[in-house]
Order: C-alpha cells, then structure tokens, then sequence
C-alpha cells in the first residue's frame, strides 16, 4: 500500500529506509513518521517521548494523534492478519515481489 | 486533543469487550483482555512457545480456558509467529467461532492500549463485565476461505483476507471496522490514494508510511 501510495501521488520515496527505520525516507515529515513509528513499536518510553516530541515540533498535535492512530490501527491489524492466517493470492504477491524484498520480508513466519 | 469520532470508537470498543459476546461471556472476555494487556505490557515478555497458564503471571483462578489464555498472550505479543498448527490445536481445544472472537478482542486491545502508550495517556481500566449468555449467532452459511485459517461468513474470498477474517463473528466485525474507520480511514477510502481525514492532516502516503513501518516491526508479512 506505500509503494501504490506513493507511485499513485507521484511522491519519491525510499523503502529501505523504512524498513530499516533510517532517515532518508524523502516523505514530507517522513524521518519524523520513520522515527515516531519505530518508537511506538518499541519498548522505549524515553524514545518514544522524544519522538513523538519531534513529531509535535515539526507538524501539529493533531497531525502527531493522527499518525499515532495509524500505528494503533497496525497493532490490530497486525494480531487480526497473523492471528486469522491471512494470506495474499499470488498475482498480489508477484506484483508486490520488488516490494517484499527491499522491505526484507520474504522469510517471515507470518508469509502464507 | 484526540478526536471525538476515535475517542467515541475506542469507547464503545471498551464496553463492547465487557459485554458478553457470540461465545464467550462478558466475564471472559474481559478476563482474557487482561491477559493480552498484560502481554502487550510485558516488560519481560514470555518466548512464544511458553503457555502463559504454565506460569504464575495469571491468576490460578481462570473462568476462560487456559488454551484460550495462551493464545490471547501468544497473539498480543508475538502474532507474526503463529502458524497454522497452533491456529489448529487452539481452535481444536476451544471451538473454531470462539477462537475468532477471542482474536477479535486482542486485536482490539491491541489498538486501545498501544494507541495510549503512543500518545503518552493511561489506558483506560476495562468495564465491568456485563451478565449475560453469549448469543452463539452465526451468519447463515459459513465457508472455509483460501487466504485464512479461520471459517468466515459466506461468500469466501471476494474481499481482502483482512477483510473477510472475522466475518463469521459479525459483532466483533463491526467492533473492528468502527475502530479501523476512526484510526486509519473509511474502507471505502482505501482505493484513494488522495484521500487525507483534513486539509494538512497525514497524506495517504504518510498513513501508509507509519503503517509499513509498523508492520515491519512487528514481523507482519500481509
């Protein structure tokens, strides 16, 4: 969904930056997202704080709640897809194969 | 200041886990919501193949079953490493429909509880579980999907697997929707890669990007 996204709004961007969770991700705000994403899925109360400080610094409050709610929404998803043994047909799979590998996610448990 | 449609959804969220559900009682579910906010808070989190009933981390008094316990924490905290052979010995022990609902309401945890610790507020403590029977409502027909492990609600596989993974449970369907409506966008919005919930607020782009992020952080191959 972020490579159509982005292809879809002719906006750069650098997956292996996100899946790294390194800055360079060439999104508006997009270091600020990597950074604040990769705290929330953390354990670091402390990172998360300064990132979700950043965040606030470089939009709004209401921007940082927003992306906050997109992350909520992927720890549903995330026990939904994995929990149900949700698979993708094959014709998604190969029009998304550049995608899976520069995500670095071709050998997961969870791939069905 | 959180919105009031996400505050109103992660509400109703909350009162629909006390209430009892298709198969499980209000006093079960709230009790096996404990165990997944217990796992998802875990500051020395069990490894995956440790049932959580074969420690002394819950309490020896369980109204729920312990399979549906250490599925509950299995989910919550380590779901990119459930296979297909623990979906089986799980459902195998508690029934195919129960396990989609007490799926449904980690996952629904998962979102109230992460989404306080990413905005730095207390999760709001569980209600009181409500009396009453579980309905034991299925939809009509049922079918066995390509793309779950889970039975949904016939016709199987014309919508996305994410989509179709709790349809056999509808409440806990709309529970999961209402909150993904709020949280991320509207289905409907999902084949516009324009769409954006105000004028400056995250782009799609943007959305796709904490969503991608996250995912990838959590083992998550869909």
């Amino acid at each position: 969904m972020l490579s159509w996204s982005s292809t879809e709004t002719g906006q750069d961007l650098d997956l292996a930056a996100v899946a790294a969770g390194q800055p360079g991700v060439l999104l508006e705000h997009g270091d600020a997202l990597v950074r604040f994403a990769s705290a929330c899925g953390g354990t670091d109360d402390a990172e998360l704080a300064g990132a979700r400080a950043a965040l606030v610094a470089e939009t709004d409050e209401a921007f940082m709640i927003d992306a906050a709610a997109v992350a909520a929404n992927f720890e549903m998803m995330t026990r939904l897809a994995d929990g149900t043994g949700a698979a993708m047909p094959a014709e998604r799979l190969e029009r998304s194969a550049e995608a899976i590998g520069v995500m670095g996610i071709e050998h997961l448990t969870s791939r069905r | 200041m959180v919105r009031d449609d996400l505050a109103e959804a992660h509400r109703l969220a909350w009162e629909h886990i006390a209430a009892p559900g298709t198969w499980w009682t209000g006093t079960q579910r709230v009790e096996l919501a404990k165990t997944a906010l217990q796992a998802i808070a875990d500051p020395d989190p069990l490894p995956p193949w440790v049932g959580v009933t074969t420690t002394d981390r819950l309490s020896s008094a369980l109204v729920a079953p312990a399979a549906a316990h250490d599925a509950a924490y299995r989910i919550a905290r380590h779901a990119g490493t459930m296979t297909v052979d623990v979906y089986r010995a799980v459902a195998g022990e508690i029934g195919k429909l129960p396990y989609v609902e007490l799926c449904a309401i980690v996952s629904t945890v998962a979102a109230v509880s992460h989404f306080c610790r990413n905005i730095d507020v207390p999760v709001p403590p569980l209600p009181a579980p409500v009396d009453g029977s579980p309905t034991q409502q299925r939809p009509e027909r049922l079918a066995q999907p390509r793309y779950n492990w889970v039975p949904v609600a016939e016709p199987a596989d014309e919508v996305a697997a994410v989509v179709q993974a709790y349809t056999a449970v509808p409440d806990e369907q709309r529970n999961t929707w209402r909150m993904a409506d709020a949280q991320y966008m509207p289905v409907a919005a999902m084949v516009q890669p324009e769409w954006s919930r105000r004028p400056g607020g995250l782009s799609r782009a943007q959305m796709e990007l904490v969503a991608a992020r996250l995912t990838r952080l959590r083992d998550c191959f869909y």
